[in-house]
């Protein structure tokens, strides 16, 4: 039953939207995962070498064996965030003849399916065939490979277990992570206790007597019986799936009245953004960013060119219009019927969208300020590409966002979410990235740095003076994509 | 493939018009390109006069819900009547007062519950769809299934709140439905679908439900 189940499975996976349509997508993302997991391979592989370098001082087995707590503490916070529950799966089974300790057999099985589950031996059996087995032989080594199994397998059904609970009650989760925060501060900022010595403890003594490895195993094991339990006396459909749902408020954002109809267009999409899941992660990841330059503009050798500033300032003053704008309008796929046969003009729908752009690139111009630290030249350049994105890049975005026709489902989180993304999305990037530098390199390059920014804000001047104009044209552009993009937004 | 092959179709104003036919006849393709959101290949809708394509005066006067894709999934009942009635130019206060006239409909299931429309049930969904056409004050009303989902007694209060907007108001109402019971109870007009093409076209007698009855117990001929 369960191998039928593994099918099942198996065909969801291939089949699914986000998989079939572009071979480039699939090419791009397998490329990514192989590259990721060839760092990860590369790490543990040279994990001697990178312990030595970062612990000169102390004997390399105490460091490797005080690393992997600290580790499996980290791989816990961020299963906690990242590592979905198979929990919806089972739905379309759960009223078919098949024996309830099956379904949650397979339920656990699937669970198991995960990169985290692979992160650990990639990183930690290279070294331990290299050092451990060669010093204190075979036996030493399958017992860390099976200690690490051990506390692998205990981690995913942790996490899993308390994600179940916090699907009934959102505190458990909050407490838990706060939890996990606390034992990390504890060690590393207060230096309360130490992880890494209460680590040696255990994978220390694990050397002598391999017969400890044991103990991870049976955590495990009671783990995974502690999940099994709970699983099978709840599986009923609305535990499985939804929240707690608590009271929805109407909210409303008086500022946007003076606009009209056009505001409320705005603060439609505004409760669209903080109401669902990706869309509010492509807010978080906008408002991330904003400390991108800290990471430029603290190197040394980059304060004397204005080519970090220029890219910096693109990104921390546009980035909204980049992450969310490449999806318009998708994010409104579900109801793009309801506002095409509604008394909403394209003019005014278009309006919205400036004005929604307009606020956010403002709103994080403002928060980049402090930035005038690092010297005044790059608040300018910063001031010159907000200018740039409003007049420019909010136009290239719009024409894109006419040929979209993906639907995108908002209720998944946006990390590894490829729905929604294809080739155009690539090929957009290019008059983003390159357009400013376009403009900028010549004049550098007759010695005219002033010259190169001062025309990159006029064009974008210019561009927001005669918006209007390229409004209408954009408008022209839907109508001839109108049919199409309802049509690509209706098929799920 | 021909969805839809309609040579012509003149619907009055006032009229109240009932389309039936079985899954896939071209009910909601119909209703689409009335509602200029498919192109057809040929041809034109025209709405007082004027071609729908190109044209945006028949939103003005035009009500309809077809399907949850009609609706703003992410904002409470409350929220969205009020966005569409701003559209239609209503305060507030104009959308609370009608509102409040719907009180039984609604059945204390939509207003005030604190849920987002996303996790209303279908047939709550239904309700906030076709309310939302109510408030519209539309000249022209056009509903795709609205009896599906929806409970006994919302339905025969639906029936007569139909009625009453077709006869009292003269509204123009359109109305697909696979319950023949209700389509010939409330419309003047039938329109009998299949395979893409109006191949009955009835005024409603005491008669029509028998004769639509027979043809789709002998089902569509091959």
């Amino acid at each position: 039953m369960i191998s039928t189940f593994l099918q099942h499975e198996l065909k969801s996976f291939l089949r699914s939207r986000n998989m079939g349509k572009n071979l480039a997508i699939k090419i791009v993302m397998g490329l990514l995962i192989l590259l990721f997991i060839l760092y990860v391979f590369l790490a543990g592989f040279f994990l001697d070498k990178i312990l030595a370098l970062a612990f000169s001082k102390q004997d390399l087995i105490i460091c490797f064996c005080g690393i992997i707590f600290i580790y499996f503490l980290f791989e816990l916070i961020s299963r906690m965030q990242l590592q979905e529950l198979p929990t919806l799966k089972v739905q379309p089974y759960l009223q078919l003849p098949i024996k309830r300790n099956t379904l949650v057999q397979y339920l656990a099985i699937t669970s198991f399916i995960s990169a985290f589950n692979i992160f650990p031996f990639l990183l930690f059996v290279p070294f331990i065939v290299k050092i451990i087995a060669v010093k204190w032989g075979a036996g030493a080594a399958w017992a860390f490979v099976v200690s690490i199994l051990g506390i692998t397998i205990f981690n995913n059904y942790l996490a899993l277990y308390i994600k179940r609970k916090s699907n009934l009650n959102g505190w458990i989760f909050l407490i838990f992570t706060a939890i996990l925060v606390l034992l990390c501060l504890g060690d590393f900022l207060w230096h309360l206790y130490s992880i890494r010595n209460f680590s040696y403890l255990f994978f220390g003594h694990l050397i002598g007597h391999p017969v400890l490895c044991i103990l991870p195993l049976l955590l495990a094991a009671i783990m995974y019986y502690v999940n099994f339990l709970y699983l099978r006396s709840n599986l009923y459909l609305e535990e499985l799936s939804s929240k707690k749902e608590s009271y929805k408020s109407s909210t409303e954002y008086p500022i946007l009245d003076r606009f009209g109809i056009t505001g409320d267009l705005v603060a439609n999409e505004i409760k669209l953004i903080f109401r669902n899941k990706r869309s509010k992660s492509a807010l978080i990841m906008s408002g991330i960013f904003l400390f991108y330059g800290l990471l430029l503009y603290t190197k040394p050798g980059f304060n004397h060119t204005d080519y970090p500033a220029i890219f910096v300032g693109m990104f921390v003053t546009g980035l909204f219009i980049i992450n969310y704008g490449q999806f318009m309008y998708s994010w409104q796929a579900s109801h793009f019927d309801g506002l095409l046969v509604n008394k909403i003009s394209f003019t005014n729908f278009l309006k919205s969208k400036f004005i929604l752009f307009t606020m956010v690139s403002t709103v994080a111009f403002l928060a980049t300020t402090p930035y005038v630290y690092f010297g005044r030249r790059i608040l300018l350049i910063h001031l010159v590409m907000y200018v740039w994105n409003l007049g420019v890049n909010t136009l290239i975005i719009l024409y894109a966002a006419n040929r979209n026709y993906t639907r995108i489902d908002l209720t998944k989180g946006a990390a590894f979410n490829w729905e929604g993304v294809g080739g155009r999305k690539f090929l957009i990037v290019f008059p983003l990235l390159l357009a400013p530098y376009i403009i900028y390199f010549p004049c550098k390059y007759i010695q005219q740095p002033d010259l190169g920014l001062a025309l990159i804000a006029v064009i974008g001047l210019i561009f927001i003076i005669t918006r209007s104009f390229w409004m209408k044209k954009l408008e022209a552009d839907f109508y001839k994509h109108k049919y199409t993009i309802a049509e690509g937004f209706r098929t799920k | 493939m021909l969805v839809v092959n309609i040579p012509e179709l003149e619907i009055k104003k006032g009229e109240s018009i009932g389309l039936v036919g079985n899954n896939g006849a071209g009910k909601t393709t119909l209703f689409r390109m009335i509602l200029d959101l498919i192109r057809p290949e040929a041809g034109e809708v025209l709405s007082n006069g004027k071609n729908v394509m190109g044209h945006e005066q028949w939103k003005n006067y035009t009500a309809s819900y077809l399907d949850e894709g009609f609706l703003i999934d992410y904002l409470t009942p409350e929220e969205y009547f009020y966005f569409i009635g701003g559209l239609h130019q209503q305060t507030q206060a104009n959308v609370d007062d009608f509102l409040s006239t719907l009180a039984d409909f609604f059945n204390g299931e939509i207003l005030k519950k604190g849920k987002y429309i996303r996790d209303l049930s279908k047939g709550n969904q239904t309700k906030v769809g076709i309310s939302s056409c109510l408030l519209q004050k539309p000249e022209l009303l056009m509903l795709d299934e609205p009896f599906a989902n929806i409970d006994p007694s919302t339905q025969i209060r639906l029936k007569n709140t139909l009625k009453e907007i077709n006869k009292q108001q003269g509204v123009t109402t359109l109305i697909s439905s696979h319950d023949l019971n209700h389509v010939t109870d409330i419309c003047d007009r039938i329109l009998l679908m299949e395979k893409g093409k109006i191949i009955k076209d009835i005024a409603t007698s005491s008669s029509t439900l028998a004769e639509l009855e027979d043809y789709f117990a002998v089902g569509p001929v091959n």
